[in-house]
């Protein structure tokens, strides 16, 4: 087993790269974590910039206009989504909602009667969802032989209710607790990548340099067996480098983990390591140049995190970025990652994607390790 | 026989790399493999060692065909590549202990194997240091004593004294000696034509991808027609008499270099008594005067017209 000790000493060798990745990546799930944990005693409405877009322009409409223009400053806007998305992108505008030309009819019959586009991760965009939702269902109540009350919707929208929180567990503490994990496990995605391609690429490098693997090839021992150390090493690093990921979920939220689908996440992050150690194959077959893995390490990484959603929310990323992002393994990851379920055959999809990138990049992988052992 | 090359022949596209080339190596002799840069010797070592595919001929070592697959013969063969090829990330001992690996599965024959391939190499001092903390002299013997620490039987060095120090070059060529000394057949390229001279028992001339000539180095400059060359320098002389000097007894040709002329004879009988006798009859003054043997240098030079050194 000497070429699998001497690649985790290689490895060992480039400790700092991996201690300064997972510091970095531990600072800011501090930071996250004070945010994405803490619990609200006190409530107290904004004012929010809204941008409004009326198709309807009926009675109904008009009469929703007035309430939200009472409660928030309007900003102007435009219909185009890529205009709304970075309005929202710039916070310029906290959300903003698109009127239906069918408006009145859809609230009738009780059906989705509203675009919203807002930024799920800040607590305001549920205060626009509250009020907008307050009005409709006060219109609804007074509909009656084909007339809104709309005086009497807003005399009971100027009622305030006083709330007590009695109890502090509940939705809105399982809410930040999954939206903690979720942050935690996209941003395990985005060093897992990082590392992996640095870590393992260079490591390879070292043991592909032609003039080392030229003394490999003339000694007596055997191609198979090489390859199998060599990849027992890979393995090896990656289930020690995601180890100490999910470890560190279990130590710094172990207490929330019943409260959560916590399985969803420890086998997404399995599958998404498999693709992405596939993915180290298939690079490291590709080039031996430590300086182009490393590049690529950084590049990959980031951008493919990026435009998948790991920084930004995917409601927030274009159509056209998120189809390139859909030929990475990160779009999958986070998909899973930021969806709410029940039960994993809810994301088969998502995952078989995964598997199916880390067979694809495995295939390519083998395709170039063929032509380069070619002599 | 520990390698036979037969007619092999070796083409990077249009360039012919080795054409036709033979060899043969005997156990327990030290063969040099000379040449100019580029000629084609590490092709050849290359392609003995499966590292190169030939499009023909045959290469046999220890008697059986040599392929990528020869696990067992290649368990007894050693390689010392011409550029230093050692991890950079791994310490002096590391490196030998990781080469060692791949031939030597018990761990306590590789920590003997290790112990004295760093005392065989002198690099005792230095276990700890990574390579990129070792001078070039020093660098070369730890390329050194990875290639022959699971004592091979066979050792192949290529060049293994390029861009060395005077003191680390005298050491590696008194191990490769001891090596030898102690069983292992070597295969030696080099164009230092005094090592080759000093080391090896017997000499392939290699030029433009071809065995040019071969055997002992007697044998080798028996094969030239300038047997003896007596360089002298004259304190005055007339191009009349330089003319006359053609008709001392086998010289077969004058050559000025400065103010020296190097006759050259075709063999070595009583050629520095006839040239004194001539120097007398015509009452020559000469500062300096002495008769030098062929070198390999000569012998390379009449067998393919140009200096080993070009």
């Amino acid at each position: 087993m000497t070429v699998f000790k001497y690649f985790l000493k290689i490895a060992l060798k480039n400790k700092w790269i991996i201690i300064m990745y997972i510091s970095i990546f531990f600072v800011m799930t501090l930071l996250n974590s004070t945010d994405a944990m803490k619990r609200e005693e006190a409530f107290e409405e904004t004012r929010l910039n809204i941008g409004i877009i009326d198709k309807s322009n009926s009675e109904l409409s008009s009469s929703l206009k007035d309430y939200l223009k009472e409660k928030n400053n309007i900003v102007a806007t435009k219909e185009d989504e890529e205009y709304i998305k970075e309005q929202i992108f710039l916070e310029i505008a906290d959300a903003v909602i698109i009127i239906p030309e069918d408006f009145t009819e859809r609230v009738i019959e009780k059906e989705e009667a509203i675009i919203i586009y807002k930024d799920d991760r800040k607590p305001h965009s549920i205060q626009i969802e509250n009020q907008i939702n307050k009005f409709l269902a006060f219109a609804n109540i007074t509909y009656q032989n084909g007339q809104f009350a709309l005086g009497d919707v807003k005399e009971a929208l100027k009622e305030n209710t006083q709330v007590h929180v009695l109890s502090k567990s509940g939705f809105f503490e399982n809410s930040s607790i999954e939206t903690w994990f979720r942050y935690y496990f996209n941003f395990t995605g985005y060093v897992i990548l990082a590392v992996y391609i640095a870590i393992i690429g260079i490591v390879m490098s070292d043991f592909r340099d032609e003039r080392i693997d030229n003394r490999r090839k003339i000694s007596s021992k055997k191609l198979l067996e090489f390859n199998k150390e060599i990849y027992l090493g890979q393995l090896t690093l990656a289930i020690a480098v995601t180890s100490v990921f999910i470890i560190a979920s279990i130590l710094l939220m172990g207490r929330y983990i019943g409260h959560i689908y916590y399985i969803k996440y420890l086998i997404n992050l399995m599958v998404f390591s498999l693709s992405i150690l596939c993915l180290t194959f298939l690079i490291n077959n590709i080039t031996r140049n430590k300086h182009v893995i490393t590049t690529l390490s950084t590049v990959l990484s980031l951008g493919s995190s990026f435009i998948s959603g790991v920084m930004v929310p995917q409601e927030l990323l274009g159509e056209k970025v998120l189809l390139v992002a859909k030929f990475f393994p990160v779009y999958y990851f986070v998909r899973i990652n930021d969806a709410v379920i029940n039960s994993l055959s809810e994301v088969a999809f998502e995952l078989f994607m995964q598997v199916l990138f880390a067979v694809a990049f495995l295939l390519l992988g083998l395709m170039f390790s063929k032509k380069a052992q070619r002599i | 026989m520990v390698v036979k090359v037969k007619n092999v022949v070796k083409r990077y596209e249009e360039k012919i790399a080795l054409d036709h080339f033979n060899m043969e190596v005997n156990e327990g002799e030290i063969l040099g493999l000379l040449g100019p840069n580029g000629c084609g010797k590490t092709t050849a070592i290359n392609c003995i060692l499966s590292l190169l595919k030939f499009d023909k001929g045959e290469i046999q070592v220890f008697g059986r065909k040599m392929t990528p697959n020869s696990y067992d013969i290649k368990r007894q063969i050693g390689l010392v590549p011409q550029e230093v090829s050692v991890f950079e990330n791994l310490t002096v001992k590391e490196n030998i202990d990781y080469f060692c690996g791949l031939y030597i599965d018990d761990k306590n024959t590789r920590r003997q194997y290790v112990e004295e391939a760093i005392e065989f190499v002198g690099l005792k001092d230095y276990v700890r240091f990574y390579p990129r903390k070792l001078s070039g002299g020093l660098k070369r013997r730890l390329n050194i004593a990875c290639g022959i620490v699971h004592k091979p039987k066979l050792i192949f060095l290529d060049e293994p004294t390029v861009a060395v120090d005077a003191q680390s070059r005298n050491f590696i060529l008194e191990g490769i000696k001891k090596l030898n000394r102690e069983g292992s057949t070597v295969i030696y390229t080099t164009h230092y034509l005094e090592e080759a001279e000093m080391l090896c028992n017997r000499i392939i001339i290699m030029d433009n991808g071809k065995d040019i000539a071969s055997g002992t180095i007697e044998e080798l400059k028996a094969m030239i027609t300038t047997l003896e060359k007596i360089v002298v320098r004259f304190v005055n002389i007339e191009d009349e008499v330089i003319n006359k000097m053609y008709k001392i007894p086998h010289v077969i040709d004058i050559e000025r270099n400065g103010e020296d002329f190097i006759i050259k004879f075709e063999n070595g009988i009583n050629n520095l008594s006839n040239l004194l006798s001539f120097i007398a009859e015509y009452n020559l003054t000469y500062i300096k005067l002495y008769s030098q043997l062929p070198t390999l240098n000569d012998v390379f030079l009449e067998l393919t017209g140009k200096e080993l050194r070009d």
